[in-house]
């Protein structure tokens, strides 16, 4: 069964019934606990991202690596990270793969990517939140393009950590990315809050009031300057 | 007297947000709104609707006729939609001031809106929720509210954060289950042990042919953080089909009737057995004559069961001893769900499906098919929002969006 559905990947373009690729989705659940035939699986279906499948097939492998992905599948993922037509899926696969190997891959992609394939891949660290390095996200904060540094504040309020804090503490802020300034610092207070680090919640949001926020991030400051008291 | 002499936009903006965040609701006297049966204009809550087809023209209707409702804007991707609903509210004030967008990002920072409603398909919910509630907007969500369990925890905070009413909105919660309800809260099902909910199907996969994009749709909007895929009218429709004839049915929009008609079904179980609180702290996959169910079991004891073979829905199982009596909580204001959110958007209350217990709903029918989809019983961390010791569950809680969607 397995095998024709993979067999079925070849031809598998929009309008294809899914029940000729459903195997993959039910091997992906029967292998749970065999590691080799996970290792086997999950090999399979890289191997396939580097052939001419049709861009559905290469989607319904993506969602597949979601589940089963490990380091074995970074390298066929991360090659279609400036695919601007598999870029998002290939991301669906990395951005849960808890191998440290992924984030590199996510990493490394952002350089070169382009303006809207780079804001994706910055979505997708900060989705991940843990483990990701925050110079990179730092850098993104001083793009000329407002859009860019919009994803990586609102990346390093999703990570929350001191570090994060405190590369969003020297943004450079305008209209278009202050309301993502804003939110990701008291993003970054609450975490600090929460591990009961009341001073250092207090200063984040004396510099969201500081920074000239919106009406509504200066209520959620004010209330978190309450809250750190 | 200081609330007497402030305005209702400045007291939405300030005080009342503060009241909220700090859980001390405050009320606007009668006199601050005027006591006539139409306020004035500048004392009523100024709204737009994003996503004006099926419930969502339901819900443009029922705000629109809410005398201390402004209603100024409407959005939607699609243009017939979009100027039916601007023409409709024309037409109730007389007059062509309510603006279309076809792009909710302009509605969003409007400054004049206090309030906006959301019935959009459920892939867009939380990011709309979140961005309104970081424009400042009160949010009334149709339901269901959250498409995976990771968004759910991100909309609670970011309402919280800016001290917003969200609301969601399942009336049927309230409407479809008062005698289960009432005999559970008033004590004469003594203490309830569990309850059952028959729902379904889970939504599948979307592999539809590819279809010319109408001039009437903007696709890639309609898309939004939803993986890319070809135009097809059934993908698409808004029809309340689960069986492959709308966006209800495919997993990329939609829990399919586990989650759209699960989320007034375990809405009422939650209400009813009283767990609006909690989330399941286990969820068991269990088998009676080869037939599959799950049980999810509350730290309390309480156990919802889905599609238990041999019971019927919302039936009720009781306990040994007694319960004491309690008041079933009701709408506040008048004019269902949507009279409720209105009322608290004023008083700054919460409402009846307030974000936090939506979500704590939504958690039911998402860790359910999450049971089902790996085949297996989970351990689930209500407090860190995670599967315990279990991986490959936790790759379940959140899907990457497409970009160049964030939130």
């Amino acid at each position: 069964m397995l095998d024709q559905a993979l067999e079925s990947l070849k031809t598998y373009e929009w309008g294809v019934d899914p029940k000729a690729v459903k195997s993959i989705q039910d091997a992906v659940v029967a292998s749970h606990g065999d590691a080799a035939a996970r290792k086997k699986l999950e090999s399979t279906l890289a191997d396939v991202l580097s052939t001419d499948v049709p861009r559905a097939a290469k989607d319904i492998v993506c969602r597949a690596l979601k589940t089963i992905g490990t380091a074995h599948s970074v390298p066929a993922l991360a090659k279609l990270l400036h695919d601007e037509e598999l870029s998002h899926m290939a991301r669906h696969a990395l951005q849960t793969n808890d191998a440290p190997e992924a984030v590199k891959a996510l990493v490394g992609a952002l350089d070169k990517a382009p303006k809207k394939i780079k804001i994706g891949i910055i979505s997708s660290l900060g989705a991940r939140g843990t483990g990701v390095p925050v110079a990179p996200l730092a850098t993104t904060l001083t793009d000329k393009d407002a859009e860019i540094s919009t994803a990586g504040a609102l990346a390093l309020g999703a990570i929350g950590s001191t570090d994060a804090a405190k590369a969003l503490g020297s943004a450079k802020v305008n209209d278009t990315n202050r309301i993502a300034v804003c939110d990701a610092m008291l993003h970054c207070a609450e975490n600090m809050l929460a591990h009961g680090k009341k001073a250092d919640a207090k200063t984040i949001y004396g510099t969201v009031l500081k920074i000239g926020p919106t009406k509504a991030a200066k209520i959620a400051a004010d209330l978190g300057v309450k809250a750190s008291a | 007297m200081t609330i007497m002499k402030t305005t209702r936009r400045k007291f939405l903006s300030t005080t009342g947000t503060a009241t909220a965040a700090l859980g001390f609701p405050s009320i606007i006297p009668s006199s601050a709104l005027g006591n006539a049966d139409k306020p004035a204009p500048s004392n009523r809550i100024v709204m737009g609707g994003i996503g004006i087809g099926n419930m969502g023209r339901g819900d443009h209707g029922a705000f629109l006729g809410k005398n201390d409702v402004q209603y100024v804007a409407i959005c939607d991707v699609r243009k017939g939609a979009m100027n039916q609903g601007k023409a409709k509210t024309d037409a109730k004030y007389g007059n062509k001031d309510c603006k279309a967008h076809d792009d909710y990002r302009e509605l969003l920072s409007r400054d004049d809106i206090d309030a906006v409603h959301i019935a959009t398909p459920d892939h867009w919910h939380a990011q709309m929720i979140i961005e309104a509630c970081r424009h400042g907007k009160d949010v009334f969500c149709q339901k269901p509210e959250s498409l995976t369990l990771g968004e759910g925890s991100l909309m609670v905070e970011t309402a919280k954060r800016y001290g917003r009413v969200v609301s969601g909105g399942s009336q049927r919660v309230l409407q479809d289950y008062k005698g289960t309800v009432l005999r559970c809260w008033n004590g004469s099902y003594g203490k309830v042990k569990s309850i059952n909910v028959n729902v379904g199907p889970m939504s599948k996969p979307c592999n539809l042919t590819p279809e010319k994009v109408p001039d009437d749709i903007n696709w890639e909007m309609w898309l939004g953080p939803a993986p890319w895929a070809p135009y097809n009218s059934k993908r698409c429709s808004g029809s309340f089909s689960t069986s492959g004839n709308s966006w209800r049915s495919y997993i990329d929009y939609s829990g399919g009737g586990m989650t759209d008609w699960g989320a007034h079904h375990f809405g009422g179980a939650t209400f009813a057995v009283d767990v609006r609180e909690l989330q399941p702290n286990e969820v068991v996959l269990d088998e009676i004559d080869g037939k599959k169910f799950v049980s999810l079991r509350y730290p309390n004891g309480i156990e919802i069961t889905h599609n238990k073979p041999g019971v019927g829905q919302m039936h009720v199982g009781k306990g040994e001893g007694q319960r004491k009596g309690k008041e079933v909580p009701k709408y506040a204001g008048s004019g269902g769900i949507t009279g409720d959110f209105i009322d608290c958007v004023k008083t700054r209350a919460k409402p009846f499906r307030h974000i936090e217990y939506a979500i704590n709903t939504m958690a039911v029918p998402h860790l359910t098919v999450a049971a089902y989809k790996l085949n297996r019983s989970l351990k689930w961390d209500a407090a860190k929002q995670e599967f315990i010791g279990d991986a490959e569950a936790n790759r379940l809680r959140n899907r990457a969006r497409r970009e160049p969607w964030q939130i």
